[in-house]
């Protein structure tokens, strides 16, 4: 218990990066507001950078934080287009339900 | 979320004075060796992976703030708290990035999530204007329970695995990344700029693209569709069918 507390190693690290993904799966499957949905992936983006980030500093090895660079840049585009889809959805019918958008149109 | 505040800025303080002290013998037997060559500036630092007690409090106050951000996210009704308490959960993350050595990450994490991608978050939460009715559909409540036995059975597993993980050199992955084969920091912007416009060069005209293109779909998405086309009444808006009711006798 006592080496588990003070003792932290690159486990403790990913354990972290593992339950904040787990957190933001449980937010895509339970929420239904879009907003949040987007917010949840935003948060497994990260756990999946803090990850890479880990085996990067583990290994010695640069690319991971080159790649976790590029994620963050898809994550921003990500964003941008899903919340103009929520603005465009929002304009047509007056809610961003996920469980109320049953059709393509408006 | 006064308690976890308190608890974690007490966490903070105590982490911060213990890693200082500690610090502060190791300091001594490096005076004589650092003559040499060109020293790394963040070689006094204290190393994580090593059973550092100051350094331990400090990872656990910032996976606390992270975790709990988190849980704030998708536990709120109010928008707002939610995106507030993803900032909180950034800013937890990006001080776990500094720990790892990745100095230009943790700080392009600020920026870019907890500065530009929140800021927008709230730009379209204030623009939707809308109070959350239930956060939790009453028809999902038996998915959500199956699905969080499923989840608290995969973060056992996964913890069981992670904790086992162990580095390919311990030795060397304990002690603080030098200089890259370039002579430059670890993790420094210099280090990273290096590799990403060396071998990741590719990725990075692909993300310009990308980035590109997102741009242009987001203004084509978001703008108004047809100016001439006539508003929807209320009643389509909200997806309210008024004709079954109105045709019964």
């Amino acid at each position: 218990m006592n080496d588990i507390l003070f003792n932290v190693g690159y486990g403790h690290f990913l354990v972290l990066a593992a339950v904040l993904f787990l957190i933001g799966v449980g937010g895509v499957m339970v929420r239904r507001n879009a907003l949040i949905i987007l917010m949840s992936v935003e948060l497994m983006l990260n756990a999946a950078n803090m990850t890479l980030i880990t085996f990067a500093r583990m290994w010695g090895d640069l690319s991971g934080h080159t790649f976790a660079l590029i994620v963050i840049a898809v994550a921003a585009a990500e964003a941008s287009v899903g919340l103009a889809i929520v603005v465009a959805v929002f304009r047509g019918r007056r809610n961003v339900d996920v469980d109320r958008l049953t059709t393509l149109r408006h | 979320m006064k308690f976890l505040v308190v608890i974690v800025t007490a966490m903070l303080s105590f982490g911060v004075a213990h890693s200082i002290a500690e610090a502060q013998p190791a300091k001594q037997p490096q005076a004589t060796t650092r003559v040499e060559t060109k020293i790394s500036p963040h070689m006094d630092r204290v190393e994580t992976p090593a059973g550092n007690k100051g350094m331990a409090l400090l990872f656990w106050a910032f996976a606390a703030a992270s975790v709990g951000g988190a849980l704030f996210v998708v536990t709120r009704r109010n928008l707002i708290a939610a995106v507030m308490g993803m900032v909180g959960s950034f800013l937890g993350i990006s001080a776990i990035y500094m720990m790892l050595y990745a100095h230009f990450l943790s700080v392009v994490q600020m920026l870019v999530y907890a500065g530009a991608i929140m800021v927008l978050f709230v730009f379209v939460v204030m623009i939707l204007n809308r109070p959350e009715d239930e956060p939790v559909a009453p028809s999902r409540r038996i998915g959500a329970g199956i699905a969080g036995v499923a989840i608290l059975y995969l973060v056992g597993r996964l913890v069981m695995m992670l904790m086992k993980v162990q580095p390919p050199n311990p030795a060397k992955a304990i002690a603080a990344p030098g200089l890259t084969p370039e002579g430059y920091d670890w993790g420094s912007v210099k280090a990273v700029g290096t590799d990403l416009f060396g071998q990741g060069l590719f990725p990075f005209e692909a993300i310009s693209i990308t980035l590109l293109v997102a741009v242009v779909g987001a203004i084509a998405i978001a703008r108004p569709l047809h100016e001439d086309e006539p508003t929807p009444t209320e009643d389509e808006r909200l997806g309210i069918d008024r004709t079954h009711r109105d045709s019964k006798p």
